[in-house]
């Protein structure tokens, strides 16, 4: 059904008048809505120089640029990419790496994908890419013939040989333009329509209302605010946040006010064994005049008194003590010792922005080079840096961790503008101390939680992947760190996780192209006005499918109600083989392995019930 | 903190060794271990600092239990472990605990003990030790000669060389099993039973024994069942400076390379790097020369030497221990170059797998002597072809043959009992090998019968000297001391409670060749051998991972005997013999849950 369409789209006619329409009138509704006035990443308020991921433009013109620039929208039979889409079809054949045999077939390029379906005697099926993973193209040409290597968002390297000089460079091109689209409602989660799914299931995932449940259970200092209910107070926090009961709504916008981008101190995590809790929230807005808001100072001192007696507070700046204190002159800042009494600071210098990227992309060139001489491997992994990266976020996630657990006290994490390190932060830690985020729908709600609804501006991060030959803007692989943290902790506790390495691939590959709408956009205000609950499909309703369960779960799970206190020596981590050589090495020996373990534990539950039922004509395990 | 978990958990594995674990006595003993000496010292760990502790020598370890009541710390350190002992400090020298005893071991760590300045309180303590863990220089047994264990296995029938050539297909028409070193006249460092091509004659052997070092001559270690190309192991032949031949070696390479008509010519590789080779002439070694042999194709595998490799471990020691080089960890790996000779080994190993399976051709291996490199890589490239050495009894078999039975020196390269740990002849080779098999294991995860307890079990009882497994240098010095009837053999202890070895994921597969990738990127250090002795890289205690594998296990059987019981209601129906091989009945007597 859904490949009708496709192939319906090369042959749609376009109608530009109807477009034009369609063009000014969605200008008009956003400007309606409000998105001209507001910054969508919380960067407009931010000062300039602190920010890592500098640019000419704001990301709130870019948005409208290209809903301005490109006006496709759905019509009645299809869409209207015809005119980006330069040659309907060519005869191809493509290579997919090591272990995977070439294809051959008609090759095609639609509004959202590039396809190949094989000749009618071939046996396998419709080969399909979202053009949207496309990273990078390359085109060559030589005699009558060209290749085109596309290097995808999930690291995968495909190239293709096609037929025609000409038609190379047209499908190049093609891809080129669909490949980098930034309209977000017209991108394919606003199209996918799957069998089996509907429309608006597991958008009911309010993961902070769902989470002050369960905080409210557990102690009574906390209440769930909804000052931002029109997004007014913080562009980048979702519609409600969790904040200390004794502080009323007009002194969280007030301490708003003092906080860049709106992101004023809001629960994180609540640590039920020791009554102490971890909040986020961005840099204070002290400048050089050393500014101080009475109601901030307020809030974070009913964090305190709402916690066991006594406790005290630890504020966790990922920034070096020296770039907190030049983050002054910009208007930034750190909370004075003497406005905050009992809380004392520690500064945890983690990378991020422009380094973080960068050190992925060495890495990922590392790996693909395959000509790299074999005794200079180790010192070239090491000096990408990524291990070190990986290593400082699980760190600072312990001593986060630490804090509560061992000291009982109050943790605030806060970089800059508190949606990137901050995060990776807050949710390791989580992961850490609570066996429940440890769980496959637990991790999936401390990924809704602390990073979709927390602002992670994962459309700005995942623009593009380590491929791009553009100079990086806003990208960083802040949330693939935590996701390769993730994966060392699952490979240092095997057993306590409830999902695999399986889910982890999942997640990096939907948040660099996905035909699901869950890591569209960069704050829940802009899902919000881009109707991505009720327009797209949820990539959890997509993952928590019965038949993919296989590949997610870690079959070796066992509940482990301790903290996990992973191991941060540098012989203890590992370089994540399985995203990083994915596509170079044969991949069977580790899937067999998979197979072989979920086989005995389905063997185990037949046991388990209450008479086996095998026949005899069974095969043996 | 995390030591003590360690320990206690290793004590735990100790008792379930067979050992009498007496809660009255003070220490573990073996039947035949007897107490020699106990000491009150100062026990300087690494990792927690100085511990009070009283250490206990017997004939067979030094077990030290911590006196602080905050710390349960227990060492239990087999005396055969030992490489050197050293007293630091003087009568004079200042400082706390600066004066004692400082023991080198050869398991990738150190021991030191402070004692009491006054009345030279070590130098008993000194003189014990060096008797017992280097009783050659004092006319000691060694222990294995005194244990008296009893195992309901008799590990010693495990190998059995006609048994073993039988499954491989052998006597066939083209290779006989030749008994011409029956009593080790042909070569004293080669077993007495040998396969050699059907058409050379005893009197042709002798004549290409004077032409090869060490009279090791070509003889067949596998052949492939379908191809019936075969993997044939030697020395380096005696070409020297003047570039001798021999017509009868020559005529003999040939006879094997006729034994298989596929292809016209016969694969050499030598292990040694070219220029290795070519200096080996001057001390009358060398390899064979195109102009020689006509009908041969050599090639070179760049394997370095003994010395190298010890080196090479040496240095990983120095950054391993007893502190992790942190700060470029990776780099200071790079600068060991272990990793970079496991690949190099493996590479050898795979391309001698890959001409015999794909390239029909049949090969010869050999390096200097044939009885380091070149059991690295027959053994190998016969695990890669053969998936019977994948199977436990199958491995052990394998080391048997190609590392125990062809004079892999294992006497001198571990230097058992003996005092000289500057011993040039000392290297790490068997310990490669187990690496390389480790490193195999990770990658094919459901290829192998056994986990890694196996492999870091077989390493530790190479130096323990409780069994006479790894004893000498060769059958003919085996057999001459009576090993197998006087000591216990390793693959008792092992074969006795398989279960803990077994990796619940294996997946028996016949016939499938596996080529591990050899690239320095799926390469990595064996964390949980070389670095076991750092607490802080231990993750969870006690290993969890390996409880639960024992579960599943058991969970398995439990599963194949149910479906056992279903399948003999309705045998009638099934009597598919292919089913037998992996009867249940070796795992029945396994279903039991032990924890």
């Amino acid at each position: 059904m859904m490949f009708f369409f496709l192939f319906s789209v090369s042959g749609n006619a376009s109608n530009p008048e109807f477009k034009k329409k369609k063009n000014s009138e969605c200008l008009l509704r956003l400007r309606h809505e409000g998105l001209l006035n507001s910054c969508p990443a919380g960067v407009a308020s931010c000062p300039a120089s602190s920010c890592p991921f500098r640019s000419p433009r704001s990301p709130r013109l870019k948005l409208l640029e290209s809903a301005l620039l490109l006006g496709p929208r759905p019509t009645a039979g299809g869409m209207e990419f015809s005119e980006l889409i330069r040659t309907g079809r060519a005869q191809a054949e493509l290579l997919r790496g090591p272990g995977a045999p070439p294809l051959r077939g008609t090759l095609c390029v639609t509004g959202h994908h590039l396809l190949l379906s094989p000749g009618p005697q071939a046996t396998s099926d419709l080969w399909l890419l979202l053009l949207r993973s496309v990273d990078s193209i390359e085109k060559r040409v030589a005699g009558d013939s060209g290749t085109i290597t596309l290097r995808c968002k999930d690291l995968r390297v495909l190239q293709l040989d096609i037929e025609g000089v000409e038609a190379t460079l047209d499908i190049a091109r093609s891809i080129e333009a669909l490949s980098s689209l930034e309209s977000v409602i017209t991108s394919f989660p606003f199209f996918y329509r799957p069998k089996g799914l509907r429309l608006g299931d597991a958008w009911h995932f309010h993961p902070p209302e769902h989470y002050y449940k369960r905080v409210a259970r557990e102690t009574n200092a906390w209440r769930l605010s909804e000052v931002n209910e029109d997004f007014s107070v913080c562009p980048s926090y979702p519609r409600a946040v969790i904040v200390p009961r004794a502080v009323d709504d007009d002194a969280l916008a007030r301490s708003a006010r003092f906080r860049q981008g709106g992101r004023f101190p809001v629960l994180s995590y609540h640590h039920a064994p020791s009554g102490t809790v971890l909040l986020r929230s961005s840099q204070p807005l002290t400048g050089p005049q050393k500014r101080r808001c009475a109601e901030d100072e307020e809030l974070l001192r009913a964090v305190l008194a709402g916690a066991r007696p006594g406790a005290r507070g630890f504020i966790v700046d990922t920034r070096s003590a020296q770039a907190a204190k030049q983050a002054r002159m910009t208007g930034g800042g750190t909370e004075a010792k003497a406005a905050y009494p009992g809380w004392k600071r520690l500064h945890r210098p983690m990378e991020r922005g422009r380094p973080l990227q960068e050190s992925f992309v060495r890495l990922v060139e590392a790996c693909g080079d395959l000509e790299q001489s074999m005794d200079r491997w180790l010192s070239r992994l090491e000096g990408c840096r990524w291990l070190a990266h990986v290593k400082e976020a699980l760190s600072t996630a312990c001593l986060a961790a630490q804090g509560m657990e061992r000291e009982g006290a109050c943790i605030l994490v806060h970089g800059a503008e508190g949606t990137d390190s901050t995060l990776l932060v807050t949710s390791l830690a989580q992961l850490i101390l609570d066996p429940l985020s440890r769980t496959m729908t637990g991790f999936q709600e401390l990924v809704e939680r602390e990073w979709i609804q927390a602002g992670h501006p994962f459309q700005l991060r995942c623009a593009h992947s380590a491929f791009s030959h553009a100079r990086p803007k806003h990208e960083a692989p802040t949330f693939l760190l935590f996701l390769d943290c993730v994966w060392q902790l699952g490979r240092q506790f095997p057993l306590s996780l409830e999902f695999g390495e399986g889910l982890l691939l999942a997640l990096f590959e939907h948040a660099y192209a996905s035909p699901f709408g869950t890591f569209l956009c960069n704050s829940e205000k802009e899902r919000c006005l881009c109707e991505v609950r009720t327009r797209t499909h949820s990539l959890w309703s997509g993952l928590n499918q019965p038949k993919e369960q296989r590949k997610l779960r870690n079959p070796l799970y066992v509940l482990n109600p301790l903290a996990i206190w992973p191991s941060v020596e540098p012989q203890s981590l590992r370089l994540w083989q399985g995203l990083f050589l994915r596509w170079t090495r044969p991949p069977e020996p580790s899937e067999a392995a998979w197979e072989k373990v979920w086989q005995i534990v389905t063997d185990k539950e037949k046991t388990e019930g209450s008479q086996p039922t095998v026949s005899a004509s069974e095969p043996q395990p | 903190m995390m030591i003590i978990s360690l320990q206690s958990y290793r004590s735990y594995k100790t008792s379930r060794d067979g050992v009498n674990w007496d809660l009255s006595e003070a220490v573990p003993r073996l039947p035949g271990e007897t107490h020699v000496a106990d000491k009150e010292v100062i026990y300087i760990c690494p990792f927690n600092g100085p511990i009070k502790g009283r250490v206990y020598i017997t004939n067979y370890r030094l077990y030290l239990r911590s006196l602080e009541t905050d710390s349960a710390l227990i060492l239990d350190v087999p005396l055969g472990v030992i490489s050197r002992i050293e007293k630091m400090g003087g009568a004079t020298s200042r400082g706390e605990n600066s004066y004692g005893l400082d023991i080198t071991c050869k398991d990738m760590r150190n021991l030191r003990f402070a004692l009491k300045q006054e009345g030279h309180s070590r130098r008993d303590m000194f003189e014990i030790l060096t008797r017992h863990a280097f009783p050659l220089a004092h006319s000691l047994p060694i222990f294995a000669f005194l244990n008296e264990e009893k195992f309901n296995v008799d590990g010693w029938m495990v190998y059995n060389p006609v048994e073993e050539y039988r499954r491989q297909g052998l006597p066939n028409h083209h290779w006989r099993i030749t008994f011409i070193n029956k009593c080790y006249e042909l070569c004293d460092t080669y077993p007495s039973l040998l396969v050699v091509p059907y058409r050379a004659s005893d009197e042709d052997l002798r004549r290409v024994a004077t032409f090869r070092s060490r009279n090791r001559i070509p003889v067949l270690s596998w052949i492939h069942p379908e191809n019936k190309t075969v993997i044939v192991r030697c020395s380096q032949p005696l070409v020297g400076m003047s570039g001798k031949r021999n017509k009868d070696d020559e005529k003999y390479l040939d006879v094997i390379r006729e034994t298989n008509r596929q292809i016209s010519k016969l694969t050499i590789y030598d292990a040694r790097p070219n220029v290795n080779a070519v200096a080996n002439k001057a001390t009358g070694g060398g390899y064979e020369s195109d102009d020689a042999y006509h009908n041969a194709e050599l090639f070179f595998l760049d394997i370095h030497n003994i010395h190298v490799m010890r080196e090479s471990l040496k240095k990983v020691k120095d950054i391993v221990y007893p502190n992790v080089e942190e700060s470029h960890w990776l780099s200071s790996l790079e600068s060991t170059h272990w990793l970079e000779h496991i690949k190099l080994v493996l590479t050898g190993a795979i391309q001698v797998a890959d001409k015999v399976s794909s390239g029909k051709s049949s090969v010869l291996v050999h390096c200097s002597d044939g009885w380091d490199r070149t059991a690295q890589l027959t053994s190998l490239a016969m695990l890669m072809l053969d998936s019977f050495y994948r199977s436990i009894e199958g491995f052990e078999i394998l080391v048997q043959k190609e590392w125990i039975s062809f004079g892999h020196k294992f006497a001198s390269r571990i230097g058992h009992g003996d005092k000289n740990h500057a011993d040039a002849d000392r290297s790490p080779i068997f310990l490669q090998f187990i690496d390389c098999v480790w490193q195999m294991s990770k990658q094919f995860p459901t290829a192998f019968e056994f986990n890694e307890q196996f492999l870091i079990t077989i390493l530790d009882h190479l130096y323990s000297c409780r069994f006479g497994t790894f004893l000498y240098n060769c059958e003919s010095a085996r057999e001459r001391q009576k090993v197998t009837e006087r000591t216990v053999s390793l693959w008792s202890l092992i074969n006795s409670n398989k279960d803990r070895f077994k990796n619940p994921f294996y997946t028996k597969e016949i016939n499938r060749v596996l080529y591990p990738v050899a690239s320095m990127r799926h390469l990595e250090l064996w964390v949980n051998y070389y670095i076991r002795w750092n607490p802080r890289i231990k993750q969870q205690q006690p290993n969890p991972v390996e409880q639960r594998y024992l579960e599943l296990l058991a969970l398995r059987d439990e599963y194949i005997k149910r479906l056992e019981e279903l399948q003999l209601a309705n045998s009638a129906k099934l009597s598919d013999p292919s089913t037998s091989p992996s009867s249940p009945s070796q795992m029945m007597p396994h279903v039991q849950t032990h924890f």
